[in-house]
């Protein structure tokens, strides 16, 4: 193997073509595509070419879909604008060090991220609603918080969480001295404000705008139990399906919503995503940022301290509706909730774990494979395979959940029925964030490892099992996270998948909240939120236990 | 290396966990019920004492769930009935020859009205809803009563702007029994276009629900003070939950005709016909009368306890026929006058 020795040290593009002449590696990249094309372009084309022609010449006439388009772009400009709006100052705020509280804030805001997709619109409506605890016992308001305008509310409370974590990783990067080189030439706080930090902070607002866009967009957890008759995109298709049997409207409905999310993703995709990484990777100096005056730190710190309240509140409101016996009328504390809630759903609960597993972990492998796949990006069936990665994203959960419906319920690969049906349509839902962060981590890592491994004569695939995979268990483990949560929270996909025979426990919240059994939704919701916190604990420990293990490179 | 194995031997054993337990064969009588869970299990139990199969149960309340289902899994049909729902899931199901044609020998003794099944053989209805306008009896007494207001009786009385804002719907586009609703006034009417005039009045008083449940959730919570629905699901909420919520069935009511049929290619076939058979006796009607206090179609079941005999009940002369074939008109006319 002198040659080929010779060969790589010399080019890595002959390195590369050596690796797609290896069998095993052919053998993964087939695999991988062939589950890709599968799993993620069958379905889509399913649901597409579902419903004829006229189905979609009729949806000018359908003046309920027309309103639905209307309110779903209006809601995503409303609570789009919002979210960015306070996951800016909220990200602004707790990125300043001498921000007191600010590791509170900043954790605070990680909260809805944990949360099932209807639990903030939820505990609104326990809260706010006319029986709310704040609106009718504190305050002896009567205020109706169905419709667009309590949508708006838990959207923004929903999704600046988003915003603020992108944008805040922007920020953090932005070097101090060009603060104190500012401060230097005499700009005063709100000078530098307007001049330096929004300035700099652009892609990061851009690449937050889009994601929060996305979200609403295809967001049907909060939708579907506060948005009250408004006709929105994500809901209608579930109303089609669950009110009249009519699969063919639901289908014309999600193909609809897909439009302007896949558009806001491409957008995406190449105009911010590249300027975003840049912005990441400089390394902050460790110069201490100016000190924020009192009157720029004090209303700063009142922001924070409503925004926290907002997000304790959904908390709050779903722990105490676990305990009191009926809400708004009858304030005695009970376990009854409890009881229903775990006899009726507590194997629910261990089949939303197997679920959120099983699909975690194909999310994770799947990704993984795929990320060292097209890390070269060389030819263009890598790069195929990295538009079939990434694809998914553009998609919004009630689009999924049709799809693997129309496209598995029928020969050649038949899964309704079984549990398989949604672990699979998760998995691949999931499969952009593993692998982005598959792919973040491949970044890391030097080349040279790779070579040295080739040069002692390592197969393409032995270089991933022996030399990536176990330098990439970080980004694994992230994914795994990532993807679990999702899975275990997720109510978009689940309410058109979920078998009756597999009930998670996300479908049976939905159900109990529509058929008013607040109490045991709320403790359920509880139980849910818990197992979550403890898998995310457990992971975290899983990790930096296995960080310590890792051979410094 | 070790973590790697670590991750495969998760993947199989999740696999072998989750995996296990798919597809039920052998004998059993596989049902997909629309119906509550309490009562589901109560009928099949009851059937498997009298007739010595098993059975087993895919409960989901939510019958337009598992009509699209039944409808997707044309290709392999997973189960063998469909029980409960309203009989406008099924007789599409049977248009576009998803279910089994079958006349039950026991048609005869159970004396069904002609309305209550299908000529050709493809469901049977073995229990009925009827519309009701139902309130908030807490919020009432307080709001209303001091003001002179009484509880309303007819379906005009639905119109009184002393409720504006405060009534909830379901919704006629998304919902069965919202449509039934509409159907119900242009037949009251005798007038489609008398009719709509009236519902346009209704429409700028009430609030609009696109889920069915939903609508008796808000007014049991008090969220909101009135609206219509199926009387046995504003009954079971007072009765199963303690909720201040009272009923009221006003004259020129509807129904919906709660029905089972067996699915074409399902497992077990005969085991299927067996099921039909036993849902013409009294036993599963009385069964539903009692947990899901719904009325039975048989006449010599009696009304569920605390409801009205149905013979007392008033209803509109409703031609389900044409309400069904003028469905998708009437449906967009509403969206066009009414646009809610």
């Amino acid at each position: 193997m002198a040659e080929g020795s010779w060969e790589v040290t010399q080019s890595r593009g002959q390195a590369v073509a050596l690796r797609v002449g290896d069998p095993g590696l052919l053998a993964a990249f087939v695999a991988v595509g062939a589950l890709l094309l599968g799993f993620v372009l069958y379905p889509t084309l399913r649901v597409i070419s579902y419903p004829a022609l006229v189905d979609y010449l009729a949806v000018p006439h359908n003046a309920r879909w027309i309103a639905a388009m209307r309110n779903s772009l209006m809601m995503m400009l409303l609570s789009t604008g919002s979210a960015t709006v306070v996951g800016f100052l909220y990200a602004y705020a707790t990125t300043r060090e001498d921000l007191p509280g600010r590791r509170v804030f900043q954790t605070l805001s990680l909260l809805p991220l944990f949360s099932p997709a209807f639990m903030v619109a939820f505990a609104y409506i326990l809260m706010f609603g006319r029986q709310g605890l704040i609106t009718k016992t504190l305050l002896g308001l009567d205020v109706n918080i169905f419709g667009w305008h309590g949508l708006w509310l838990v959207q923004t409370v929903a999704f600046f969480p988003y915003a603020a974590l992108i944008i805040g990783q922007v920020l953090e990067a932005i070097n101090p001295t060009l603060e104190h080189a500012a401060r230097g030439l005499g700009a005063d706080e709100w000078t530098l404000f307007r001049t330096v930090t929004v300035p700099l902070a652009r892609p990061g607002l851009a690449a937050a705008m889009l994601l929060v866009a996305i979200s609403v967009l295809a967001d049907f957890g909060n939708a579907v139990v506060i948005a009250g008759n408004l006709p929105l995109l994500a809901t209608e298709a579930w109303y089609r399906i669950e009110g009249l049997a009519d699969l063919t409207g639901a289908a014309v409905v999600v193909s609809l919503l897909l439009l302007p999310t896949a558009g806001l993703f491409i957008l995406e995709r190449v105009w911010v995503s590249r300027r975003l990484y840049t912005a990441i990777t400089g390394r902050g100096s460790r110069l201490v940022r100016p000190a924020t005056p009192w009157y720029f730190r004090w209303p700063l710190v009142a922001f924070c301290t409503v925004v926290a309240v907002l997000i304790l509140l959904v908390y709050a409101a779903v722990l105490a509706g676990a305990f009191a016996r009926t809400w708004g009328y009858n304030w005695t504390l009970t376990l009854d909730h409890w009881r229903l809630a775990l006899v009726q759903a507590g194997g629910q609960l261990v089949n939303s774990v197997k679920v959120g597993v099983a699909s975690a972990l194909l999310t994770s492998i799947v990704a993984l494979v795929a990320a060292f796949l097209t890390s070269r990006r060389r030819y263009r069936v890598e790069r195929a395979l990295d538009v079939l990665a990434v694809l998914p994203a553009a998609m919004p959960g009630v689009f999924i959940g049709i799809g693997f419906l129309l496209a598995f319920n029928q020969p050649p690969l038949v899964l309704g029925g079984t549990a398989w049906i949604l672990i699979l349509a998760l998995t691949f839902w999931h499969i952009p964030f593993g692998y982005q962060a598959a792919t973040a981590g491949l970044k890391q890592i030097d080349r040279s490892i790779e070579e040295a491994a080739a040069d002692l004569g390592a197969s393409g695939l032995r270089v991933l099992t022996d030399v990536y995979l176990p330098l990439l268990r970080g980004a694994f483990a992230a994914s795994f996270v990532t993807a679990f949560i999702r899975a275990v929270t997720n109510l978009s996909i689940v309410v058109f998948l979920v078998t009756p025979r597999n009930l998670v426990a996300t479908y049976s919240i939905l159900s109990m909240i529509s058929g008013g059994f607040w109490g045991a939704a709320a403790a359920l919701t509880t139980a849910l939120l818990g197992v979550t916190f403890l898998a995310v604990a457990s992971a975290r420990l899983a990790i930096s236990r296995g960080l310590r293990g890792l051979p410094v490179g | 290396m070790r973590w790697i194995s670590a991750v495969i031997a998760c993947t199989v054993l999740v696999t072998l966990v989750v995996g296990g337990g798919a597809g039920a064969q052998g004998g059993k009588v596989v049902v997909y019920s629309a119906l509550d869970t309490p009562v589901t299990n109560a009928v099949l139990q009851a059937f498997e004492q009298t007739s010595g199969l098993r059975t087993e149960a895919l409960t989901l309340a939510a019958a337009g769930t598992l009509a699209t289902r039944i409808r997707v899994e044309k290709a392999r049909p997973q189960a063998d009935i469909f029980l409960g729902g309203s009989i406008d899931f099924h007789a599409p199901l049977a248009n576009d020859g998803l279910l089994d044609a079958y006349i039950s020998p026991r048609l005869a003794e159970a004396k069904l009205a002609r309305e209550f099944y299908n000529a050709g053989g493809y469901w049977y209805g073995w229990y009925i809803g009827a519309l009701a306008i139902m309130y908030n009896r807490d919020r009432f007494e307080r709001e209303m009563a001091p003001r002179g207001i009484k509880p309303p009786a007819t379906w005009d009385d639905l119109l009184n702007p002393a409720f504006k804002g405060q009534v909830v719907l379901p919704n006629p586009v998304t919902t069965g029994g919202g449509f039934i609703f509409v159907a119900a006034q242009i037949f009251r009417f005798g007038n489609e276009d008398r009719a709509f005039e009236w519902l346009k009045q209704l429409a700028a008083n009430a609030t609009l629900i696109p889920a069915s449940p939903a609508a008796i959730t808000l007014v049991s919570r008090g969220e909101a003070l009135l609206g219509v629905n199926w009387g046995h699901d504003i009954r079971a909420m007072a009765v199963n939950q303690g909720f201040p919520v009272e009923l009221v069935f006003p004259p020129d009511t509807a129904t919906e005709i709660g029905g089972v049929s067996i699915i074409k290619g399902g497992p077990n076939p005969e085991g299927a016909r067996r099921f039909v058979d036993f849902m013409l006796g009294r036993l599963p009607q009385d069964i539903n009368a009692k947990f899901g206090l719904r009325y039975p179609t048989r006449t010599d079941a009696p009304a569920p306890l605390g409801m009205p005999a149905l013979t007392t009940l008033k209803f509109v002369n409703y031609n389900r026929q044409w309400a069904i074939d003028n469905m998708q008109r009437l449906r967009e006319r509403w969206q066009k006058e009414v646009g809610k």
